[in-house]
């Protein structure tokens, strides 16, 4: 089956590159070794963050990863979600706990395998396998983009099935049809891979925030039930594209749209332990509870975000507010004046919106005005991208769905009024009006205090989040993780700086650690190149140099102009607006910030994304096809924190935030993303 | 003598075989990499045990750690006293995590002498001794 290519003889799998991340320095000593007799390239790393960094810098630099589940930095099971989001590689988890139930949680978080320490040599011959199944998969899908009818019939039917199977029942299942799937696959494709260039070195497609922007749109649009493969791939309308990468990108969706909703439901994780709620409950000080409290969002939803701000698993810590407040933030970020952004943050940026994005209609009805947030522009943020849009986040559909989550925004909003959204930069603390004009840069509502506090009314997109200072305001809890080493709570962000917003991207793109766990969190965003991120920071996706944050969330800020903050700047942080009340999960995207603090905040909060992808369709559609950097999260920018996204933080609920904060070093795993333990 | 009593188990034969001309003391190299490293561990432990008492989660957790290493080099006799004293954990029996901890150091330091003679002993027989278990000893 392996491509002659491939397989041949000697030429592959020597040489083949692995990636061994493993905090025991006698195991990775021992690992290396056997690699190296087995004529890999081994590269050892006993951090996963930097494991982490080191694959957003070199995407192609490596082939397969393996990984231990135990570490004290970040959980292992995260890593490999993020790893499986970003950047589609392999990985294969290692551990001397063979328990069946950690077993399990590997192979549902993604794990090519899973392998018990002591590690034989045998084993480890085998794991090329794992590369060539993968690339087979992957290239016929560009062989196939739509070539082959059939395949794809078939396919879809079984992604469709695998996904509902994943959604519904966890890895287990989907994951063997995936199996199959991919066997089926690799057969067919065997003439294929016949080609050395096609077949063994398919590119592997990017998500890039944009495209994941696009995506996130689109399956806005149909709905994320009706969200197949080929519907979506004609909405996104990229050339290039197949369908097999949308179907793929799709399944690690709805992988993380559950995960979303299962930490929502305070099912999982254990994440963020109390210690770092402690932390993040500085976030919740983002105005969450104002956002709460404007009733827009939904506590749940709000709870939820905050939760996995903080990585805690429930609402517990989350502040009252907060739980409304992470829904602004999605809003808010939404209110990028981009107009575009509809980023559904769903926010009910309620009151303040409404100058900005337009969309939002000031009434945000549900915006339950949050006092604070008000600035947050209808959130619009996360959905304005989309210009592109496939489905056209048209804003008013979009938004819609995004808000609907937090409020079922006018239409208005989201339709690309987010450009104009007007959202008066009040800086800071603006309750109502003001979030609009956060948008401009970190999308975080003025409000924040000390937010955006530069963003200049309407929103500068760009210099609002002087990248540096900024962060430190919007984010306010976003701070932390965007600041990478700042642990700040989130507090400042209030204004419903959604965590993930604020990243004043720019700035904080600190210690790629947070912007890691930035980026972490929007799988989807993989960008590393955290989309534009670079250029402009637009205040919420920094992504540049935050990398991480910008895929946060939220970047609403994102400095970029008017990208509606959300994901300004760059990657665009597929904030896809997912802003959508984190309780539904269903908002995955919308979220944005929400999401965005996942992924900084790595707390268990996967990716987020998924989680709100439900109700936030919307979210996810609006964001306009950020173009920027539309980050999901991850922004690309390499360095994204990686997001807790992996919610399911199997190991050791002391992740969470206590280590966070101290560990790593780079990013200061406010949310005590490490997984460690 | 290397496999003396169960001291040490098939993956130390397996780090043996990792030894090539690139690597002619891989073996050495590890055991003492591992040793650096689980002294660390078992001062963590102990510090733990002072330090938050009756915290058995926390000290299980630092056990897991340094059975893990056990498991890369094969020290099995040490591994399975790191087993018991998890037992003690999971039952919350703080004396017997005590005994079974000082076990574990015991167990610890016998594997670390024996260890080192064996590998005085290694080279001692001079580099044809090397590979793999010198036959002669």
């Amino acid at each position: 089956m392996a491509p002659p290519e491939e397989a041949g003889g000697g030429e592959f799998p020597v040489g083949m590159k692995v990636l061994v991340v493993d905090d025991d320095p006698t195991c990775l000593a021992v690992l290396k070794q056997m690699l190296v007799q087995c004529r890999y390239d081994a590269t050892t790393c006993s951090q996963s963050t930097r494991a982490l960094s080191m694959l957003r810098e070199n995407r192609r630099g490596f082939d397969v990863i393996i990984s231990d589940v135990h570490m004290p930095d970040m959980d292992g099971f995260r890593l490999l979600e993020l790893v499986g989001l970003e950047m589609d590689l392999p990985v294969i988890m290692m551990s001397a706990d063979s328990r069946t139930d950690i077993v399990m949680k590997g192979i549902k978080h993604g794990a090519c395998d899973y392998l018990i320490k002591p590690v034989r040599m045998e084993e480890l011959k085998n794991i090329w396998q794992h590369v060539v199944r993968k690339k087979f998969s992957g290239n016929k899908e560009h062989e196939h983009s739509g070539s082959l009818d059939d395949t794809d019939r078939n396919r879809p039917a079984n992604n469709d099935n695998e996904y509902a199977s994943s959604i519904n029942d966890g890895a287990d299942d989907s994951w063997k049809s995936q199996k199959k799937k991919r066997d089926k696959e690799e057969d067919d494709s065997e003439l294929e891979s016949g080609d050395p260039s096609n077949s063994s070195k398919k590119p592997r497609v990017v998500w890039s925030v944009e495209l994941h922007q696009q995506f996130v749109n689109a399956v806005n649009h149909l709905g994320i039930d009706k969200a197949v493969p080929k519907k979506i791939l004609e909405l996104m309308n990229v050339p290039g594209l197949t369908r097999e990468n949308v179907a793929s990108h799709l399944q690690k969706f709805r992988l993380y749209l559950k995960r979303i909703a299962q930490h929502h439901a305070g099912i999982t994780n254990p994440y963020c332990t109390p210690a770092s709620s402690a932390q993040v409950a500085s976030l919740g000080g983002l105005d969450f509870q104002a956002l709460a409290a404007s009733g827009q969002i939904p506590p749940q939803a709000l709870a939820a975000l905050q939760d996995e701000l903080l990585g805690r698993t429930t609402t517990s810590m989350v502040l009252p507010g907060r739980d409304q407040s992470s829904l602004r933030l999605a809003a808010v970020k939404g209110n990028k004046p981009q107009g575009e952004r509809e980023i559904a943050f769903g926010q009910p940026i309620f009151k303040c919106q409404n100058n900005s994005y337009g969309a939002f209609p000031q009434s945000s009805p549900t915006v339950g005005r949050l006092p604070s947030f008000s600035a947050w522009p209808n959130n619009k943020l996360g959905m304005a991208d989309s210009t592109s849009t496939l489905g056209n986040v048209n804003n008013s559909q979009n938004s819609n769905i995004v808000l609907h989550e937090l409020q079922q925004q006018p239409d208005t909003m989201l339709s690309g009024t987010l450009h104009a959204l007007d959202v008066k930069p009040s800086g800071i603390a603006m309750p109502s009006q003001s979030l609009n004009t956060f948008p401009a840069s970190e999308g975080l509502s003025p409000n924040q205090s000390g937010f955006l506090t530069t963003i200049p009314p309407s929103m500068k997109p760009e210099p609002a989040l002087p990248n540096s200072q900024q962060s430190n305001n919007l984010l306010g809890g976003i701070d932390l993780i965007n600041q990478a080493s700042t642990s700040q709570p989130f507090s400042n962000s209030h204004g419903g700086n959604l965590p993930g917003l604020m990243n004043h991207n720019s700035n904080v793109m600190p210690s790629q650690g947070i912007s890691n766990f930035q980026t972490g969190n929007i799988p989807y965003l993989v960008n590393n190149s955290s989309i534009g991120v670079g250029s402009k920071p637009p205040g919420v996706l920094k992504t540049e140099s935050t990398d991480s944050l910008n895929q946060s969330f939220g970047y609403i800020c994102g400095s970029s102009p008017m990208d509606s903050g959300l994901l300004s700047s760059q990657p665009r942080n597929a904030q896809f607006g997912f802003l959508q009340s984190p309780n539904d999960v269903t908002g995955g995207w919308s979220l944005q910030n929400v999401d965005n603090y996942r992924n900084t905040i790595g707390p268990s909060h996967p990716v987020s994304s998924s989680s709100s992808f439900q109700s936030s369709n919307v979210a996810l559609g609006k964001l306009p096809d950020q173009g920027r950097g539309k980050n999901l999260g991850f922004v690309g920018k390499g360095t994204c924190i990686p997001n807790r996204f992996a919610v399911d933080e199997v190991e050791s609920p002391t992740n969470s935030l206590s280590h966070s904060i101290g560990s790593s070093g780079d990013i200061p795993d406010i949310f005590g993303f490490s997984g460690q333990m | 003598m290397q496999r003396t009593k169960g001291y040490l188990d098939e993956q130390f034969c397996q780090i043996e075989d990792l030894q090539d001309e690139t690597s002619p003391n891989f073996a050495e190299e590890v055991v003492s990499l591992f040793f650096k490293d689980s002294v660390r561990l078992v001062t963590n432990i102990e510090q733990a045990m002072e330090k938050y008492p009756e915290d058995f989660n926390r000290w299980d957790a630092h056990m897991q750690q340094l059975k893990g290493s056990c498991y890369s080099i094969g020290a099995s006799k040490m591994n399975n006293e790191c087993t018991l004293f998890r037992n003690n954990c999971g039952q919350e029996n703080a004396e017997g995590c005590m005994r079974s901890f000082q076990k574990v150091k015991r167990e610890h330091a016998i594997l670390r002498q024996k260890l080192e003679s064996y590998f005085q002993l290694l080279r001692q027989a001079g580099p044809a001794g090397t590979a793999t278990r010198p036959a002669g000893k």
